[in-house]
């Protein structure tokens, strides 16, 4: 049956030249989960160092799953998961235009997710307050030149 | 000021200097507030919308307490009022009319609902936040400033046809509404009583609790 190879044949080719196709709505979806358990934990981490006894064993937690969620980031922006795939996202184009600038933005929020870390190691309410600032910082470096504005 | 009868008018202090004030710094506020959010000034912003806090537990204060034109008692009225005003049988009111004090408390009400949610909306990076932000999620705070930035659409709406029905006035009634609002003198018939307005002191006061309150909040508002 020629005819069935054919279009098995097509059907794997196409699979193989645009793999992420079918999978990129649960791309999406798996990137802004990422994202919004990033900021329910900056949250978590500000809520504490709002108190006069911070939890300081719930900002260590916050701080080793921001720095875990920010490692994930370099794998959930696959090429065919921006808006040209027809899904609903905010990811700029720029992301896959520009991999280096990505790259580079990406490693400055783990640069700064690790100082959170080492810093949540201790109980300097100000070292931890800057090392949240400076993680927040990186979050919106990255967010002006990849996302899409408001 | 009383006396000063002339032609049968005589002029009264028809608004009070808190009054006046309250409603000059809202009306420069709004488009500032505006202004700041969009530039993503949001520290600016949250200083602002303290300021307008501030204005708003003092108005509600100055609506028990104040000066008689001041008061809600004195010109909120019901369905039945506003509408033989609307159908000019309402008399004349020294003051806000029914159909003004809708416009009051219609702005009134959007502005305190857009404070309550400012209070608690958050930026995405855990960084700035309203003071009462970590009363509640990170889900129901997205939620909430999501509402924060739509709402405000509600306050541009109420805030426009404000300044069009006194412009309506203005022009086509011939009522001056805004220069009253200005000097806080009107001029009325003679005869017409001058409203009692609040002394220092219930300003003073006043002004102390609406402090007290704002201060607390902005703290985070701690239990003790």
């Amino acid at each position: 049956m020629p005819a069935i190879r054919i279009c098995a044949m097509i059907a794997a080719a196409a699979s193989l030249a645009v793999p992420s196709i079918a999978a990129a709505p649960d791309t999406v979806k798996a990137r802004q989960d990422n994202f919004k358990s990033m900021g329910r934990s900056m949250k978590l981490i500000s809520d504490e160092l709002r108190k006069d006894a911070p939890g300081f064993a719930i900002v260590r937690r916050e701080a080793a799953a921001l720095e875990r969620a920010g490692a994930r980031i370099g794998r959930l922006f696959p090429k065919g998961t921006g808006a040209e795939a027809g899904v609903k996202t905010g990811a700029r184009a720029a992301i896959w235009s520009q991999p280096a600038g990505f790259r580079t933005a990406a490693v400055n929020l783990n640069t700064a997710t690790k100082g959170l870390r080492a810093a949540a190691a201790g109980t300097d309410v100000g070292r931890i307050r800057a090392a949240l600032g400076a993680t927040g910082g990186t979050c919106k470096g990255c967010h002006d030149k990849f996302r899409v504005p408001d | 000021m009383n006396g000063l009868i002339m032609n049968g008018l005589t002029t009264v202090r028809l608004w009070d200097w808190p009054v006046r004030l309250v409603h000059w710094v809202m009306a420069l506020l709004i488009p500032a507030l505006w202004w700041t959010a969009e530039q993503g000034m949001i520290e600016q912003h949250r200083i602002l919308g303290l300021t307008m806090l501030q204005l708003v537990v003092f108005r509600v204060i100055w609506g028990l307490v104040g000066s008689d034109t001041a008061r809600f008692t004195h010109f909120v009225r019901g369905p039945a009022a506003i509408l033989a005003y609307l159908r000019g049988r309402g008399g004349d009111t020294l003051g806000h009319s029914p159909l003004g004090a809708l416009s009051v408390m219609a702005l009134l009400t959007v502005i305190g609902a857009q404070l309550v949610l400012g209070l608690v909306a958050q930026d995405e990076y855990g960084l700035i936040a309203g003071p009462l932000n970590h009363l509640i999620s990170y889900e129901q705070a997205e939620a909430a400033t999501e509402l924060h930035k739509t709402l405000f659409n509600a306050v541009a709406a109420f805030a426009g046809l404000h300044i069009l029905a006194v412009l309506f006035y203005q022009f086509a009634k011939r009522t001056n509404l805004i220069g009253p609002m200005l000097t806080g003198r009107k001029q009325v018939q003679a005869g017409t009583p001058q409203p009692r307005l609040a002394g220092w002191r219930t300003q003073v006061i006043a002004l102390a609790l609406a402090a007290a309150i704002v201060g607390w909040i902005a703290a985070g508002a701690p239990p003790s």
